[in-house]
């Protein structure tokens, strides 16, 4: 079960950090390369949910699974997982594109 | 039983549902059987009922415990030319009471459609809170 928990302190590089030691970028950039990680496994995780409420609702129609309940229950958290996931990409993206565009 | 996370409220609707589901399979043979005179012991159909049960103390999910048997006394009705009469004329039918169980069956309805309910509500929740990333 994917935890999404809100807390993101693990992979959000610490404020005073980037604030107050400039030169320390090796350790910023290893922290990034943590978030990219996290969001990787955070990906992989939603793919295991989505992959789980498949096969239940290809054992469902195949009849080897008959209750409809544990289906309702895979779809849901499918759902909800995904589009967490998709509000995540949507903000991400958004991010890349005013760094992109950002005046120089 | 670990429900502390976002899924614990699906979770647990969903395993009200699966309990109620349970129940209505009970109340429906109940009412299939209430004509029964014999469930292959020698003594008519007997009632069943689902026992519910939390899983654990405090915030939990439902399980159905056991399905007991109601060990009332049977009806009887006076039917002399019946071949299972006994010398008095008196047949032993299961101790089902209809309207008992139809009332029992609008119950177990209603507590379906609840944890429906209450996993649809969820699911528009968690969407109101991800509208927030946007």
């Amino acid at each position: 079960m994917v935890n999404l928990n809100a807390n993101v302190s693990s992979i959000v590089p610490s404020a005073d950090k980037a604030t107050l030691q400039v030169g320390k970028t090796i350790t910023e950039r290893a922290d990034f390369t943590k978030a990219a990680k996290a969001i990787g496994q955070f990906i992989s995780e939603v793919d295991d949910i989505q992959h789980s409420s498949d096969m239940s609702i290809k054992d469902l129609l195949t009849g080897k699974n008959n209750d409809i309940a544990s289906v309702v229950s895979a779809v849901a958290k499918a759902d909800m997982s995904f589009k967490l996931l998709v509000g995540v990409r949507n903000k991400l993206i958004e991010a890349y594109k005013q760094t992109v565009n950002m005046q120089l | 039983m670990d429900v502390n996370d976002v899924f614990g409220t699906i979770d647990i609707a969903v395993s009200g549902m699966r309990a109620q589901g349970k129940n209505m399979e009970v109340i429906s043979s109940n009412v299939a059987n209430v004509r029964s005179t014999d469930a292959g012991k020698g003594e008519p159909y007997r009632r069943l009922e689902a026992v519910l049960k939390a899983e654990t103390d405090g915030i939990s999910s439902v399980t159905v415990a056991d399905i007991a048997k109601d060990m009332g006394n049977f009806n009887s009705i006076y039917d002399p030319g019946n071949p299972q009469a006994d010398e008095n004329g008196y047949v032993a039918m299961p101790n089902v009471n209809l309207p008992i169980e139809i009332m029992n069956l609008n119950i177990a309805t209603r507590t379906y459609q609840a944890n429906v309910a209450i996993l649809k509500r969820y699911q528009q929740m968690v969407e109101t809170t991800l509208e927030l990333l946007r």
